[in-house]
C-alpha cells in the first residue's frame, strides 16, 4: 500500500517533467476537440494522434493518448446538451436530459452537473486504476500459455457479446481480424500463409493500418455518402457552467453509487467499454431510480449516471491493459499499439520493469481528470467553435491523418494501399452494420492467441482439456462461456417474445 | 412469399454469404501450409482453418436466420431511452454513392501519385478535391487550405517527427525540394 503511494507521488514527480506536463495538456485539449466533433469518434482520434508519438518518448507517448482517451469521455457532454449533437456514441444519453434540462432555460446547471459526473467518475477511475492493477498484475503472474489464450479469448468473446450489434456481425469482424493477423510468415513453423506471391505480405498486414483504414478513412468515407450532411453550426448559444450546491449533489448519492459501480465494473470487462456503462447507467436509473418516471425530462440523474459511468470506465480499461496487455475496447487497443510501437510489451511484469512509467500514466489519469474539469469550465467556449469549421475541410485532413500516420510507421506506398483497402473494407463494415472494434482486436490479438494456444498444444501435446483442467484457465473458459450465452439467451428471449405479440 | 419480402431477405443474407464464398476460398488454400507439419503436429494450417472454420458457420448461421426467420426490429441498448429522441437522432441521410466512389478513386488516385508527385503537391491536390468532392464550394477557402495544410505536413512530420516523405520525380521533384528550402528543411 505504502509502496504504492511512494510510486504515485514519484509519477506525480515525473509528470512535472516538461515533455510529460505537455504531453499531457495536448492531450487534453485534442481530446476534448475531437469528442466535441460529431465526424470524428473518440477512438478515431486516438488512432490518428498515434503517428505523433513515434518521436517522443514512451512515458510522454501514453500520457498523451490517455488524456485524450479521459478528456474524450468528458469534451461531446457540451455539444450533446447544449446544440444536441452527441459528439460520441456514449454522449447520446445526454441527449434526452442534458438537453431537456438545456431546453428548460438551464443550460448552465446541465454543463455543471456534467462536470461533476466527469470529476467524480475520473477521480473514481484513477483511484480504481492505482488500487486494482498491482492485485491484477501479481495475480497474472501466475498465468502460462493456457491462462494467456483462454484470457485473451474472454477477452474477444467479451467484446463479441457486449458491443451493440448482432452476436454474428460482431463474431464476423472478429475472425476477419484473426485472420488478418494470420497473414505472413507464421511464428510457430516458419510457414507463410495467405500471401499470394505477394513479397509485402510476408511480413503480415500491419495492424496500424487496420485500425486507421478501417476507423478513420471508413469513417470519412461513410460520411462522404452521406454528403457530409451535418453542415456548420450557426448562431451561438451562451456556454457557461453553474454548478449545484452540495445539498442538491447529496440527495442524488444512490444515482451517484449506481453509476460509479457501473462505470468501474464495465471499464474492467473487456468489451464493455464507455458507451454500453453510459446506456448502462441510463438504463438503471430508468428501472431503479427514485426518480425514474420523470427520467427524459430533464433532470439531474439522466445527466450524471451516463457521464460518471462514462468517464469511470477509463481507469478500469487500463488495468487489465497494463497488467496483462489485453485491451479491452478500441481506445485501448491504440494505447496497446503505442506501447508496442516503442518496443514495451504491457503485462505483470512491467510493475517491476517499467514502474516509473506505470505510476507516471497513473498519476497523469488524476491530473488529466482535474485538467479536464478546469479546460471544460474556463476554456469549452473556443473549443466549441470548432464546429463552425464545415465537415468537408475537417474530413478531408481527418483523411489526410490517416495516410500520413500509416505511412510514418514503415515509410512505406504499401502501407498507403492498405489504408484504401481497410478504409473500404471499414465503410463496408459501417454500410452493413458490422462493428469494426471486434476485427481491429482480432488483427492486435490474433498472434498472442495464436502463439499462446499453439505452445500449449505443444507443452501439453496436443491435450484439448488443459483449458478446462488448469483452475484459473478453467474459471476464465466458463466465464468465456457465459459471457457468449448470456446475449443468446437475450436474444432468444426477445424473439420469443416478439413472436408471441404477432 | 411476396416478393419484397424476399428481396429484403437475400440483402439481409448477401454479405454473409460473400464472407462465406471468400471463407471458404481461403480454407481450401490453407491446406497448402499443411505440408510443413511433422507428424502428430497441429500444423501452421490449424489456427487459419479453424477461425476459417467458426467464421464459416457463423455465416451460414446467419443466412439461414435472415432466409427463414422474420426479421425484427434491434432492441435500444439500455431502458428508458425516451422515443422522439431517439428516432430523430436515427434519420437517415440521403446517400450520394457517386461522392463514395469519388472519395474511393481519389484516395487511391492520391497513393498512386504520390511517388510521382511528390508529397506536397499529391496533398494539396487531394486536399483541395477532396473538399471540392464534399460539397465545399468556397474557392479561395479551398485552395488556400490545401496550400496551407500540406505545407503544415510537410513542416510538421519532415521537421519535428523526421519522417521522410516522398519527394517525387523531376520535374515535380524541384518543387518539393524549394518547399524544404523554403521551410528551412535539409
Amino acid at each position: 500500500m505504502f509502496d504504492v503511494l511512494h510510486q504515485l507521488s514519484l509519477g506525480f514527480l515525473h509528470l512535472l517533467v516538461p515533455a510529460n506536463a505537455a504531453a499531457l495538456v495536448v492531450g487534453l485539449i485534442v481530446g476534448m476537440l475531437v469528442a466535441v466533433l460529431p465526424g470524428l469518434t473518440l477512438v478515431m482520434g486516438v488512432v490518428l494522434a498515434l503517428p505523433f508519438t513515434y518521436g517522443m518518448g514512451v512515458t510522454p507517448a501514453i500520457v498523451l493518448l490517455t488524456a485524450m482517451y479521459l478528456s474524450g469521455t468528458y469534451g461531446g457532454a457540451f455539444t450533446s446538451i447544449l446544440f444536441r449533437i452527441p459528439g460520441e456514441p456514449l454522449d447520446v444519453p445526454l441527449l434526452w436530459d442534458g438537453y431537456a434540462m438545456a431546453r428548460a432555460g438551464k443550460p448552465a446547471l446541465a454543463l455543471g452537473w456534467t462536470l461533476l459526473a466527469a470529476l467524480w467518475g475520473g477521480l473514481l477511475t484513477a483511484v480504481s486504476a492505482v488500487a486494482l492493477a498491482v492485485p491484477f498484475a501479481k495475480f497474472a503472474l501466475r498465468f502460462d500459455a493456457p491462462e494467456y489464450f483462454t484470457i485473451v479469448l474472454f477477452g474477444l468473446s467479451g467484446v463479441v457479446a457486449l458491443g451493440q450489434a448482432s452476436m454474428a456481425s460482431a463474431l464476423v469482424s472478429l475472425c476477419i481480424g484473426l485472420l488478418l493477423a494470420t497473414v505472413g510468415v507464421d511464428p510457430t513453423y516458419g510457414a507463410s500463409r495467405f500471401t499470394f506471391g505477394i513479397p509485402i505480405l510476408m511480413d503480415g498486414v500491419e495492424y496500424l493500418t487496420v485500425m486507421v483504414g478501417a476507423y478513420g478513412l471508413g469513417e470519412v468515407l461513410t460520411r462522404m455518402e452521406q454528403g457530409f450532411g451535418s453542415g456548420p453550426i450557426h448562431g451561438d448559444r451562451r456556454i457557461e457552467t453553474h454548478l449545484p450546491g452540495w445539498s442538491q449533489i447529496w440527495k442524488l448519492r444512490p444515482t451517484i453509487g449506481r453509476s460509479s459501480l457501473i462505470g468501474v465494473l464495465c471499464g474492467i470487462v473487456p468489451g464493455a467499454g464507455a458507451t454500453v456503462g453510459s446506456f448502462v447507467a441510463y438504463g438503471t436509473e430508468a428501472q431503479y431510480g427514485r426518480r425514474r418516471e420523470q427520467l427524459g425530462s430533464g433532470i439531474p440523474e439522466g445527466i450524471i449516471a451516463p457521464q460518471i459511468a462514462s468517464t469511470a470506465t477509463v481507469g478500469g480499461h487500463m488495468v487489465p491493459l497494463l497488467a496483462l496487455g489485453i485491451p479491452g475496447s478500441g481506445a485501448t487497443a491504440v494505447i496497446l499499439g503505442a506501447f508496442l510501437l516503442h518496443g514495451v510489451q504491457p503485462g505483470p511484469q512491467i510493475f517491476a520493469t517499467e514502474a516509473d512509467m506505470v505510476y507516471t500514466i497513473f498519476a497523469s489519469m488524476f491530473a488529466a481528470v482535474l485538467g479536464m474539469c478546469v479546460l471544460g469550465y474556463f476554456a469549452i467556449r473556443p473549443l466549441v467553435r470548432v464546429l463552425h469549421l464545415p465537415e468537408a475541410v475537417t474530413s478531408a485532413f481527418v483523411a489526410l491523418f490517416c495516410f500520413v500516420g500509416a505511412y510514418s510507421a514503415r515509410n512505406s506506398i504499401t502501407d498507403l494501399w492498405m489504408i484504401v483497402i481497410f478504409g473500404v473494407l471499414g465503410y463496408l463494415f459501417e454500410k452493413f452494420r458490422f462493428p469494426i472494434a471486434p476485427m481491429v482486436l482480432g488483427a492486435i490479438l490474433g498472434p498472442v492467441a495464436e502463439t499462446s494456444f499453439m505452445t500449449s498444444m505443444i507443452a501439453y501435446q496436443n491435450d484439448w482439456t488443459i483449458f478446462l483442467r488448469r483452475p484459473i484457465s478453467g474459471t476464465v473458459v466458463a466465464l468465456t462461456v457465459i459471457a457468449l450465452a448470456y446475449p443468446l439467451v437475450r436474444a432468444v428471449r426477445r424473439r420469443l417474445r416478439e413472436l408471441a405479440r404477432r | 412469399m411476396q416478393r419484397p419480402a424476399l428481396r429484403a431477405r437475400l440483402a439481409g443474407a448477401a454479405p454473409y454469404a460473400v464472407v462465406l464464398a471468400g471463407a471458404a476460398y481461403l480454407y481450401v488454400n490453407a491446406g497448402s501450409f499443411a505440408a510443413l507439419a511433422r507428424p502428430g503436429e497441429l500444423g501452421p494450417q490449424f489456427w487459419p482453418r479453424a477461425v476459417l472454420g467458426l467464421l464459416m458457420l457463423v455465416c451460414g448461421g446467419a443466412i439461414v436466420r435472415a432466409m427463414i426467420l422474420p426479421p425484427i426490429a434491434q432492441a435500444p441498448f439500455g431502458a428508458g431511452s425516451p422515443s422522439e429522441d431517439e428516432d430523430s437522432a436515427r434519420v437517415e441521410p440521403a446517400a450520394h454513392p457517386y461522392r463514395l466512389l469519388g472519395g474511393v478513386v481519389l484516395s487511391a488516385a492520391y497513393v498512386a501519385g504520390m511517388e510521382r508527385l511528390g508529397f506536397f503537391l499529391a496533398t494539396a491536390l487531394y486536399l483541395g478535391l477532396f473538399m471540392w468532392l464534399g460539397r465545399y464550394r468556397r474557392p479561395g477557402v479551398i485552395v488556400s487550405a490545401s496550400l496551407i495544410g500540406s505545407l503544415a505536413f510537410v513542416f510538421v512530420f519532415m521537421k519535428i517527427v523526421y519522417v521522410s516523405l516522398p519527394l517525387g520525380v523531376a520535374p515535380f521533384q524541384a518543387v518539393s525540394l524549394a518547399i524544404l528550402a523554403l521551410l528551412g528543411i535539409r
